[in-house]
C-alpha cells in the first residue's frame, strides 16, 4: 500500500487488503497495519484522524479500539486471572451403580498427588469408560491412599471413590501392612484392575508386592494401555512388549492424559477392619543426610564453584547455609580447591539438579554438557557475556564474594525466622 | 722378590673376581623371561651402537661427551694394556708407552669428572658415585706410575729399592682401590656396573629397531592364553603383565642395570616436574633393587616427589607394587618418552611402566580413578566415553563424506579417531576434511565401522581390550583397498603404524600410515593447496610426543607453518625435547595428584616465547592446552590454521 | 555359623551400544556381597540362571570371584522356579539382586517372587547393609535424591540393590578368565506366557505437549501464536549485591530447594 495519500485520487476500497487487515493469521497481516494509518498528515500539513481506520476487527467480528496503544498485555492478563478466581464449575462425573472398579494406589508424595499419580488416574478413567459402545457397563475409579492426605484436588484429578487408610499402623515405612490392606481390598472388592505408578516413591514396590502375593504377572513400565492390550518397555527401556492387559499395571510417567474436564465425587468408602500384620522390617526413620554426602549425580540443589571463587571458606559456608550439595568446575578441582569427585561436567559427573547455582564458572563446553539436564541454572559471574549467563535462568553480574555474603545473610535470616515460627507453632 | 709377582697376582685376582661377579650378575638377569635376541649379531653391532647411537645422546652435553670419551676410552685401552704389560709381563717399550698415554688420557678425563662432581646438579645421584672420580684418578695415576719403569722413564727396579717401599705400599694400595672399583665393582654392583651392563644392553636391547632411527613399540602383545594354561594344582602361576621383577624379559632387567644415574630422565620428566610421585631414575634404580634384592637405603638421588627414600624393599620374587614401587608412581607416567629419548644408556622406562600397569589392570583390577570406567566404556562401546557407537559419524552429518562401505576403495583412508565424539576435536576434523576436499583427494572414512584405536586401553594396561579392538579394526581394514591411512590423532597413528603389525594381519601391508601434517605437507609441496600467508602474530609449535619422539616427525608441521610464512618461535623445549602436554598414557584419566599441572607448565613454556598462537598437531594436546585457564595464547591444530588460510576457488 | 550370602547376577545391556555387559545393579549386589564377605567373614555365592557359556559371567568373575554357580537354562525358560528351588535347598541368609534386569522383561519381579516363595521379607532398593548383629541386619534404603531410610530386618531376607549402593569394583581380565563356572542342570520351566507377547525395538515416546484447552477462539489463537516464554534468562547487571542476592533467594524459595 502506498504511504502517500493523494487528495485527487478517488478513494477505492481494496477488499483483499481489508480482509488481510482483519485476518491476523494472514502472512501479510503485518505489512498492512490499519492502526498506524489512523493518523495521517493531511495535504495542509495538519494531522488528520481517520476514524474509520482506528482500531481493528476483533475475533468475533466486532470492531475494537485499543486505547492502551498495545500496552494491554499486562492489564489483560491481570483481568483474566481475576476472572479465573471465579472458578468455572466443572461438570460432576457421577457413578451410581458401577459394574466394575479400577483401583489406583497413588504415591501421594508428601500427602499430595504427583503428576504421575494424576496421569494414572487419567489412565484409570480410560479403562473405566465404556467406550466400546456395545454395552453400558461403567467402571468406578477408586483411589487407595495410605497415611496423610493433604491434597484437596482429588475431585478434579478423577477420584470417584476414596479409601483412606491412615491408622497409626500406616505411619512411616510399612510396605508389609500396606500389602495386607491391599490384599484385603482385593478380596473384598475384586477390582478389575490395580494401577500403580511405576516410580521410585514406592509405587513400584507396592505393586510388585501385590503382584507377587496375588500371583499375577504385572505389566511394568506400561505406557500404552487399553482394555485389551498393553505396551510396556522391556530390557531397560530398549524394547516394547505388547501383551494382553493384565490385572496389575505399573504405569510409566505420562502414560495417559490427566483428567481436566470433569469433577468427581471422592466418595469415601468406609472399610471394616483391615487385618494387621507384625512387620518384620522395622522402620528406624529417615536418616538425615548431609547435602555433601549426596552423590553429585543425584543431588537436587547444587552450589558449584569455579575459577571465580577466591574466598573458599565463604563458599563452603554458603553451601552449608543453603543446604546445597557442593560442585566444582574442572579448574577449581585442578587447582586443588575441591576434590575430583566434585567435578561437574562431561569429564566429571553429569548432574541432574533441579537448581544449579554456578558461582564464578564461565561455562566451558564440557561443563555445559554436564549440566544439560538441570532445570534452573543461576549464574553468579563478573562477565555478563559468558556462556553460563546465556544458559542461566537468572544471572547476577558482580563480585561473587559480595553476593554470596548477602545470600549467606538471607539464608541465616530465613533459618532464624523459621525456627522462631516453629517455636510459636509449638507454643 | 715380593713385589715382582704382587702386581700381576693382584690384577689376575681382580680380573678373576670380576668374571665371577659377571657370571653372578648375568644369572640375576637370566631370572627374567626369555626374549628372542640374536646374541652374535647384537654383540657385533654393539661398538657401532656405542659410538653412534649412544654417543649421539651423550653428545647433547658437550662437556660430558668429551670427558666420557677421554675417561672411558682411556680406561678400555689401559685395561687391555695393563693385562698385557703388567699381568702377562710382555716386555715392550711400545706397549708401555701406549699404556702411559692411555692412563694419562684417562687421568685427564677423570680430572674433568672430578670437577663436574665438585658442585653437581641435583639430577645427578651422589653416594658411591661421588667416589668414582677419585677411584678413576687412583686407577689411572697408580698404573701410570707403575708403568714408568717399564717404559724406561724410571730405572728398572726403581720401585723395589729400599727407600721406595713406602711409595710402593701406597702405590699398591691405590692399585687395589682402583682395580676394586674398576674391575671388581664393575660386575659386583659398583658405579662401574654401567660399563659392563651398558655394553651388553646395547648388544641385546629389547627394541633393536631403535638403533639407526627405527620407530617401533616395545609393547608387545601380551600372551592372553597364559590364563587358560593356569593349573591351580601347581604353584607356578603365570600372570598377565609384570608382577615381580622376574616377570620382565631378561634383557629388560639387563637394561635397568645399565643406568648411570645421570638423572637426565628426571630433568626431562614432566610428571617429576609437576610434583607427581614419579622419578624415572629412581624407578629404574628400584627395578635394580628388585632384580638384585635389597632396599633403597643406599640410593643417593632425588626421591619420588613427596615420598621418602629408604622404605622400598624388593626382590626378584616379590610383587613390585607391594613394597618396592607404589602404584601411584606407575600411574603418573604420561608415556611421553622424554626419559627414553634422553637416556644415554638407551633404557626403556615407559615400556617397563606399561608392563607393570598391565599387571595392575589385568590381574588386580586396580586402575585408579576413572580408569575402570573408561576401560568398561571402551569394552562396551568401543570408545572411551561411552557414546553410542552408532553416533560416531554424527559430526560429519553435513560433510557428505564417502564411506568405505560404499566406495570399497580410495586413495586415502581418513582415520577419524575418537575425536569424532568431542566437540572441540570435531573442529579439527572438519578443517582437515575441508583441506582434503580442496586438494581433490580421493578419500573415504570408515564411518561407524571405525573403532577406538586401543591406545588408551593399552597404556592403561588392558592389553586384552587393545588386542580385541586392534583385531577388529584390522579385520575392517582388510575389507577395503587404499594406499594410505591419514589420521589427525598421533596416538591412533602410532598404534596403526607401529603396534598393529604385531597382531598377525596383512591388512596394513604396503599401506603408508601418515599423520595429517605429513600428508598435508606433501599436498602443499605438490601445489594442491593454495594458501594465503598468515599474519596473526607470533606462532609457536608444540610437538606432540606420539608424533615427535614416537614417530620422528618434527619437520613436516614446521614446514607447513613455514609455507604460510610463519616463523616459528621455538620453545626452549621443542623437537625431541618437547615437553608433554600431560594428556598421554591415560594420565588425565588416572589423574594422580601433583603440585602443579603439566599442561600449565607447558603453557608457561609457550608464554615465554611471547606467542599469541600455539600450533598443535594432536587433539589431546589441544584439549590439554586449552584446559589452561585464560588468559593464554590461542590453541589451534595445524589443520585448522591451514583451513583458515585456504584460498577457495570459486567455481 | 558364618553368614551365607547369595548374589544373583544377570546379563546386562549397555544403554548406548546395546551390548552385553555386567549389569550395574547386579554388579553392586556382588560388590555388597564381597564387602560383607570381608567384614562379616561371610561366605558368598554368585548365582546366575541362564546359559553358562555367557561371556558376561567372566566380567562378574573378574571382580575377584574364584567361581560362579550357574543354573543352566535357556533364554525362554522362567528363572524363578529354578532359583527358588536352589535357594530353598541352600542355607542362604541374604539374597541380593539388582532392582531390575537390564535385558529381557526387566519387570523387577524376581526378588519379589523369590521372597514370596521363600516367605522371607523383601527389602527394596537398598543402598548399604550397615551391620549384622545377632541375626538382625541394619540396612539403608535408597530414597530419591540421595535420601536414606534406616531399617532393621531379621535374617534371612531378600534385598534388591539400588544404584546408590557402592559402585562395583573393576573387573580384571585375568581372574575373570581363570574363575571356574560351575553349571548345574535343572529342570527348566518354559515361560509360556511370554511366548505370546510381541517384542519390538522401543518406539520413541512422544513428549507431552502443553495442550491448551481454550474455550474461545481468542484463547486458542493466543496459545498458538504466543512467543515461547523464558528463552533468555533474567540478567541483573546494575542491581546492588543485596538485591541480586534477594532475587536469587526468592527463586530458591520458589523452587522449594530451601525449606
Amino acid at each position: 500500500m502506498s504511504g502517500e495519500t493523494n487528495s485527487y485520487e478517488i478513494v477505492r476500497r481494496d477488499p483483499r487488503a481489508e480482509w488481510i487487515a482483519r485476518n491476523r493469521l494472514h502472512p501479510l497481516h503485518g505489512t498492512i497495519s490499519v492502526g498506524e494509518e489512523a493518523e495521517v498528515r493531511g495535504p495542509s500539513g495538519l494531522i488528520r484522524k481517520n476514524p474509520h481506520k482506528v482500531g481493528f476487527i476483533g475475533p468475533n467480528g466486532i470492531k475494537r479500539i485499543d486505547r492502551l496503544k498495545g500496552n494491554a498485555a499486562a492489564a489483560a492478563t491481570g483481568r483474566r486471572s481475576g476472572g479465573a478466581a471465579q472458578e468455572v464449575q466443572l461438570p460432576l462425573h457421577k457413578v451410581e451403580n458401577p459394574d466394575f472398579s479400577i483401583f489406583v494406589v497413588p504415591d501421594m508424595v508428601g500427602g499430595r498427588l504427583t503428576s504421575q499419580d494424576k496421569d494414572i488416574l487419567g489412565q484409570a478413567h480410560k479403562l473405566a469408560r465404556s467406550d466400546d459402545g456395545e454395552s453400558a457397563v461403567q467402571g468406578v475409579v477408586v483411589a487407595v491412599v495410605f497415611g496423610e492426605l493433604k491434597d484437596d484436588s482429588l475431585d478434579t484429578a478423577g477420584v470417584d471413590r476414596l479409601i483412606h487408610l491412615d491408622g497409626e499402623e500406616y505411619q512411616g515405612y510399612c510396605p508389609e501392612q500396606q500389602l495386607t490392606a491391599l490384599v484385603h481390598l482385593d478380596a473384598t472388592y475384586n477390582p478389575q484392575n490395580w494401577l500403580f505408578p511405576d516410580s521410585v516413591h514406592g509405587g513400584t514396590d507396592l505393586g510388585s508386592r501385590l503382584a507377587a502375593r496375588l500371583g499375577e504377572r504385572p505389566a511394568v513400565q506400561a505406557w500404552q494401555v487399553d482394555k485389551k492390550t498393553t505396551v510396556c518397555r522391556g530390557a531397560s527401556g530398549s524394547t516394547d512388549i505388547s501383551r494382553p492387559t493384565p490385572r496389575i499395571l505399573l504405569l510409566a510417567e505420562e502414560c495417559a492424559d490427566p483428567i481436566d474436564e470433569t469433577r468427581h465425587e471422592v466418595q469415601p468408602i468406609e472399610l471394616g477392619s483391615v487385618p494387621r500384620v507384625i512387620s518384620r522390617m522395622q522402620d528406624m526413620g529417615q536418616v538425615s543426610v548431609d547435602p555433601n554426602a549426596i552423590p553429585l549425580a543425584e543431588a537436587e540443589f547444587i552450589l558449584s564453584a569455579g575459577n571465580g571463587i577466591h574466598n573458599w571458606d565463604q563458599f563452603h559456608e554458603a553451601a552449608e547455609a543453603l543446604g546445597a550439595t557442593e560442585g566444582a568446575s574442572r579448574v577449581a578441582v585442578d587447582d586443588g580447591f575441591m576434590p575430583r569427585f566434585r567435578q561437574v561436567g562431561a569429564t566429571g559427573t553429569w548432574v541432574t539438579a533441579r537448581v544449579y547455582i554456578a558461582v564464578g564458572i564461565s561455562g566451558a563446553i564440557q561443563h555445559m554438557q554436564g549440566i544439560g539436564q538441570c532445570d534452573k541454572v543461576i549464574a553468579i559471574n563478573t562477565d555478563a557475556g559468558c556462556d553460563m549467563v546465556k544458559r542461566a535462568a537468572l544471572s547476577a553480574i558482580g563480585d561473587s564474594e559480595e553476593i554470596l555474603a548477602e545470600l549467606l545473610k538471607l539464608a541465616r535470616e530465613h533459618k532464624a525466622g523459621q525456627s522462631e515460627g516453629g517455636d510459636q507453632n509449638a507454643a | 722378590m715380593f713385589f715382582e709377582w704382587l702386581h700381576p697376582v693382584l690384577i689376575a685376582t681382580a680380573l678373576a673376581l670380576a668374571v665371577i661377579g659377571a657370571v653372578r650378575r648375568a644369572n640375576l638377569w637370566r631370572a627374567g623371561q626369555p626374549d628372542q635376541v640374536n646374541l652374535i649379531a647384537g654383540l657385533k653391532a654393539m661398538p657401532k651402537r656405542y659410538l653412534h647411537d649412544l654417543h649421539d645422546v651423550v653428545e647433547r652435553d658437550k662437556y660430558m661427551s668429551k670427558t666420557h670419551a677421554a675417561t672411558g676410552g682411556g680406561f678400555v685401552l689401559s685395561a687391555l694394556l695393563i693385562i698385557l704389560v703388567h699381568m702377562l709381563d710382555i716386555d715392550s717399550k711400545i706397549l708401555a708407552w701406549a699404556l702411559l698415554a692411555s692412563s694419562a688420557l684417562m687421568f685427564v678425563g677423570a680430572i674433568f669428572v672430578f670437577k663436574r662432581r665438585l658442585n653437581p646438579p641435583s639430577r645427578i645421584s651422589k653416594g658411591p658415585w661421588m667416589r668414582l672420580p677419585k677411584s678413576l684418578l687412583a686407577f689411572a695415576g697408580s698404573f701410570f706410575i707403575l708403568t714408568l719403569p717399564a717404559a724406561g722413564v724410571l730405572p728398572e727396579g726403581f720401585l723395589l729399592q729400599a727407600g721406595n717401599v713406602l711409595l710402593t705400599v701406597v702405590l699398591t694400595a691405590l692399585i687395589i682401590w682402583g682395580m676394586g672399583e674398576m674391575f671388581f665393582g664393575m660386575s659386583w654392583g659398583g658405579p662401574m656396573k654401567h660399563a659392563f651392563a651398558g655394553a651388553l644392553h646395547l648388544a641385546f636391547h629389547r627394541r633393536q629397531e631403535r638403533f639407526g632411527g627405527g620407530r617401533s613399540t616395545g609393547l608387545k602383545p601380551v600372551d592372553l592364553s597364559v590364563v587358560q594354561e593356569f593349573n591351580p594344582g601347581t604353584s607356578e602361576q603365570q600372570v598377565l603383565g609384570v608382577s615381580k621383577p622376574k616377570d620382565f624379559k631378561w634383557n629388560q632387567l639387563l637394561g635397568f642395570d645399565a643406568c648411570v644415574q645421570c638423572g637426565r630422565c628426571e630433568a626431562m620428566c614432566p610428571a617429576f616436574a609437576a610434583g607427581q610421585p614419579l622419578n624415572p631414575k629412581k624407578l629404574i634404580q628400584d627395578m635394580v633393587i628388585g632384580l638384585a634384592g635389597g632396599d633403597d637405603s643406599k640410593y643417593a638421588g632425588s626421591p619420588y616427589p613427596g615420598k621418602e627414600v629408604g622404605n622400598a624393599k624388593g626382590g626378584p620374587e616379590q610383587v613390585i607394587t607391594e613394597g618396592l614401587v607404589s602404584a601411584e608412581t606407575l600411574w603418573s607416567c604420561t608415556t611421553c618418552r622424554a626419559c627414553v629419548e634422553e637416556c644415554p644408556m638407551m633404557i626403556e622406562h615407559v615400556d617397563a611402566i606399561v608392563d607393570m600397569r598391565r599387571f595392575l589392570t589385568m590381574e588386580k583390577g586396580d586402575t585408579p580413578n576413572k580408569g575402570a570406567e573408561i576401560l568398561d566404556n571402551i569394552i562396551a562401546t568401543d570408545n572411551p566415553n561411552g557414546y553410542s557407537p552408532a553416533s560416531r559419524t554424527n559430526w560429519a552429518a553435513d560433510q557428505n563424506l564417502p564411506l568405505m562401505r560404499d566406495v570399497q576403495q580410495a586413495e586415502v583412508l581418513f582415520w577419524v579417531s575418537d575425536g569424532a565424539f568431542d566437540m572441540r576435536s570435531q573442529r579439527i576434523l572438519r578443517s582437515f576434511v575441508k583441506l582434503l576436499k580442496a586438494a581433490n583427494v580421493d578419500f573415504a572414512v570408515l564411518g561407524d565401522e571405525e573403532l577406538d584405536s586401543g591406545d588408551v586401553a593399552r597404556r592403561l594396561g588392558d592389553d586384552a581390550a587393545f588386542q580385541n579392538l586392534a583385531k577388529r579394526n584390522l579385520e575392517t581394514l582388510s575389507k577395503y583397498k587404499f594406499s594410505k591411512i591419514v589420521t589427525t590423532d598421533p596416538h591412533a597413528y602410532h598404534c596403526l603404524r607401529n603396534e598393529y603389525q604385531d597382531l598377525g594381519s596383512d591388512a596394513l601391508n604396503g599401506v603408508d600410515v601418515l599423520h595429517h601434517t605429513t600428508y598435508l605437507n606433501e599436498l602443499v609441496k605438490q601445489g594442491k593447496l593454495k594458501l594465503d600467508s598468515f599474519n596473526g602474530g607470533t606462532v609457536t609449535y608444540h610437538d606432540p610426543c606420539y608424533l615427535g619422539r614416537y614417530n620422528g616427525e618434527y619437520e613436516a608441521p614446521r614446514e607447513l607453518l613455514r609455507s604460510l610464512g610463519i616463523q616459528v618461535a621455538e620453545m626452549e623445549r621443542s623437537g625431541f625435547r618437547s615437553r608433554c602436554c600431560g594428556g598421554g598414557g591415560g594420565a588425565p584419566i588416572t589423574d594422580i595428584p601433583g603440585e602443579r599441572r603439566i599442561a600449565d607448565m607447558r603453557m608457561e613454556d609457550v608464554n615465554s616465547t611471547g606467542a599469541e598462537l600455539v600450533a598443535v598437531g594432536c587433539q589431546q594436546c589441544t584439549a590439554m592446552l586449552e584446559g589452561v585457564v585464560e588468559p593464554r595464547p590461542e590453541v589451534k591444530d595445524i589443520a585448522e590454521i591451514l583451513a583458515g588460510q585456504l584460498i577457495e576457488e570459486v567455481h | 555359623m558364618p553368614l551365607n550370602i547369595v548374589s544373583l547376577v544377570s546379563v546386562g545391556r549397555h544403554p548406548q551400544s546395546g551390548r552385553e555387559r555386567r549389569a550395574e545393579q547386579d554388579g553392586r549386589a556382588v560388590e555388597l556381597g564381597m564387602n560383607l564377605e570381608a567384614s562379616q567373614s561371610a561366605s558368598m555365592t554368585v548365582l546366575h540362571a541362564g546359559r553358562s557359556v555367557e561371556p558376561v559371567l567372566r566380567n562378574y568373575a573378574g571382580m575377584g570371584l574364584p567361581s560362579l554357580e550357574v543354573l543352566e537354562l535357556s533364554e525362554q525358560d522362567d528363572a524363578v522356579p529354578s532359583l527358588a528351588q536352589y535357594l530353598k535347598a541352600s542355607d542362604a541368609d541374604i539374597v541380593l539382586t539388582g532392582v531390575r534386569a537390564e535385558s529381557g522383561e526387566s519387570s523387577g519381579m524376581v526378588p519379589y517372587l523369590l521372597a514370596e516363595e521363600l516367605g522371607w521379607p523383601l527389602v527394596p532398593r537398598i543402598a548399604d547393609i550397615v551391620s549384622i548383629n545377632n541375626g538382625v541386619a541394619e540396612i539403608l534404603l535408597a530414597l530419591p535424591r540421595g535420601q536414606r531410610r534406616s531399617l532393621s530386618v531379621p535374617l534371612p531376607f531378600v534385598a534388591s540393590v539400588d544404584n546408590a549402593a557402592p559402585a562395583p569394583r573393576q573387573s580384571a581380565y585375568g581372574p575373570g578368565m581363570r574363575a571356574s563356572i560351575d553349571a548345574s542342570q535343572v529342570t527348566a520351566v518354559t515361560d509360556s506366557a511370554r511366548e505370546q507377547w510381541q517384542e519390538a525395538p522401543a518406539k520413541p515416546r512422544p513428549k507431552r505437549l502443553k495442550v491448551v484447552k481454550a474455550k474461545t477462539a481468542a484463547d486458542r489463537f493466543k496459545a498458538a501464536t504466543a512467543k515461547p516464554q523464558g528463552k533468555a534468562g533474567k540478567v541483573m547487571k546494575n542491581e546492588s549485591a543485596q538485591e541480586q542476592a534477594q532475587e536469587i533467594f526468592n527463586l530458591l524459595l520458589e523452587e522449594k530447594v530451601i525449606k
